[in-house]
Order: structure tokens, then sequence, then C-alpha cells
């Protein structure tokens, strides 16, 4: 299955997302999510930006923290809520919110 | 359209929170979701339970007596009566040191679908094999 | 184009999740795809009406109202409202009442669901 998974919390509650498989993965870094993106924790980024290369960040939610994109790891792309939408539609047939 | 397969995921234990207790009443809902389909379309949910979800599942709840609410338990007990299929993940129960029979199940009632305690491959093919994957 | 259905739990004050859905939502619809919204749980309290906006705290009404405007059909779940003292006279117009099967139905009809569990 081609999963997008939102991710919006920064400590993750549960190992779920270590579990499931999918033989397409998408991260979508929302809310306290998208420190995943563009945050480390003692200098270290996130595992989670190891899981896949379907990386994605909302842009809305990294510049209300007062990130800026060009804080967002390399292998994140930025988008909006209609990319995000984009994607649901496009390139995932099931989504999950985390 | 027919029959649309959905894998409802719970990951929440019971009674802190209302999420995985409402995780178990909508799917109980499928029975009666038929009046606003159109002849022939059915929604058949399979109720999956991982992680912390399967905390508070165990039989002889006192919630009633106690908060005067439904016990987790009793849900469960309906969803057996309406022949919904319950996953309960094998590895997690082991974690957390539940033993297998303490799940509950329905026969007092006159069900005979029981509570499938099944390896987390099982919940796996079921997200898979659904159409919709709803995590709660 | 699509149908996409949001299964919304978290509540509207003290959970910007519920922000999230609704410009998830109006995203969705601007881009011409029909949307749903089912609210449950917490979420429900959003639909009283005339709901007084504190700028510490996140609104409900006026986008809820555009996006019916827009066409979103939004329901909320008539047995979590009640429980938390709001009677359907006192709900915004346009949002739906009803039971979960409601959630179901729109399911079976939609090409994507997005289920945002609440707490």
């Amino acid at each position: 299955m081609k999963l997008g998974v939102f991710v919006s919390d920064f400590q993750l509650s549960s190992d779920t997302l270590e579990r499931v498989k999918a033989d397409k993965l998408g991260l979508i870094f929302v809310q306290n999510g998208v420190y995943h993106a563009a945050s480390k924790v003692n200098g270290k980024a996130s595992s989670l930006l190891d899981k896949t290369t379907n990386l994605y960040a909302l842009s809305d939610d990294i510049q209300i923290r007062g990130l800026k994109d060009a804080d967002v790891d390399k292998r994140v792309k930025v988008v909006s809520y209609g990319d995000v939408v984009d994607l649901i539609f496009s390139e995932y047939d099931k989504i999950a919110w985390l | 359209m027919g029959d649309v397969k959905l894998a409802f995921i719970v990951q929440k234990p019971q009674y802190k929170g209302e999420t995985s207790r409402l995780a178990i009443t909508h799917a109980i809902s499928y029975q009666t979701v038929e009046i606003l389909l159109e002849d022939g379309d059915t929604v058949t949910p399979k109720l999956c339970f991982i992680g912390e979800g399967v905390l508070g599942l165990e039989g002889k709840q006192n919630a009633m007596e106690l908060y005067g609410i439904t016990s987790t338990e009793s849900h469960m007990k309906n969803t057996l009566l309406v022949d919904l299929d319950v996953l309960i993940c094998k590895e997690d129960l082991a974690k957390y040191g539940i033993s297998e029979s303490a799940m509950p199940d329905a026969e007092d009632m006159g069900a005979d679908k029981k509570i499938q305690i099944v390896p987390f491959a099982e919940i796996q093919k079921a997200m898979e094999e659904a159409k919709h994957v709803l995590f709660f | 184009m699509g149908t996409l259905t949001i299964g919304c739990f978290p509540g509207l004050v003290g959970n910007m999740t519920y922000d999230f859905a609704l410009k998830l939502a109006d995203a969705a619809v601007t881009k011409g795809h029909k949307v749903n919204i089912w609210f449950s749980g917490n979420a429900t309290g959003s639909v009283k009406a005339h709901q007084k906006h504190l700028k510490d705290y996140s609104t409900g009404e006026k986008y809820l109202k555009a996006l019916i405007e827009k066409g979103v059909e939004i329901c909320t779940c008539e047995a979590c409202t009640v429980a938390r003292g709001i009677m359907k006279t006192e709900g915004i117009e346009g949002v739906q009442w009803n039971a979960m099967h409601w959630y179901l139905a729109k399911i079976h009809a939609s090409d994507r669901v997005l289920q945002i569990g609440g707490e």
C-alpha cells in the first residue's frame, strides 16, 4: 500500500510508525511534527528522516513557530496546504494521522 | 459500489481518553449504516488493537459501579454481538503481560463470535486489504 | 476531482489540530474536491453558535460557515454534542446532526479518509 502518514508530534507516543510496512511511505510533518524536519536533538537529526525519501513539512506550521523554510533539513520538501491536498489524492492511496 | 472494507486501528488505552472508546462505538455503527446507503452497499470495519491500545480491554470491569459509565468490556461484548471482526495484537498483549484468556467474550449474551488474538502481521494485512485506514 | 472525508475528534479550544482539519478542508474544496467533515468527541463543542472570539483562542464558527458556503458537508455527532450541553437549537446553521453511521456512510463514498483522533 501507498501510505501517507501525518506526524503531528515531536515525541511520538507509540511505535506504530516503526511497525507499519508500506510499499511507499510518505511522512507529512505538521504541527509539532515539523520539529522532526527543522530541529536537531543534541546535534542529531530525527531518525524519522531516515525512514523514507518522501518527506514533507507544512510551511504554515513551520512559520507559525518562528522557524524558516531554510531551517528545514534538505531531505524534506516544504509544502503548502494545497500541496498536501495533492499529495493525499495523487501520491498515496491511504492516509493516516499518528 | 458494494462493500468498503475499513481498518480501525486503536493505539491508545481505554478510559483516560475518549478516542479509543469512540473507535469501538464508531465500528459498531456499521450495523446501521445501510439506512444511509444504496441497496447492496455495505461498510465492513475490522477493529484492531495495537500498542497501548490493548490496555483496558480485560474482562471483569466495574465502570458502571465506580464511575457510572458503560464499561469498555460491555462495548467489546457488543462488537461481538454485531459480528464485528475484532483483532488484538498478540505481541502487545505479551509485551504488557496480559493473559489472552483475560479478553472478554459474549457467550453469556449468545454471541458465537470471539475476539481474535493475532500476530501484528495479521493486523498489517487488515490495513492492506482495507480501502481506508483509521487510526484512533 | 475526488472526495475527502475528515473525521475530526480534537476540541476547538486548546488544540490546534482542529484548525488544521479546517484549513485542510478549505484547501481541498478550493481545489474542487468534495469534502465532508465529521465531528466527534471534543470537536462537537465547536458547533454551538455565537462563539465569542477571544484572540488567545481559535475560533470555529466563521470558518465552519465559510466551508458550508463552499459546499463542505459538516456533521456533528449528536450524542457527543448533547453530552456537552449543546442542544440542536443552539447549533450553527447548516451543520448537520446525526449518528456515527453518517461518518461511515460518507466514508463509503470517499476516495480518501483522514481520521484525526482526539487527545
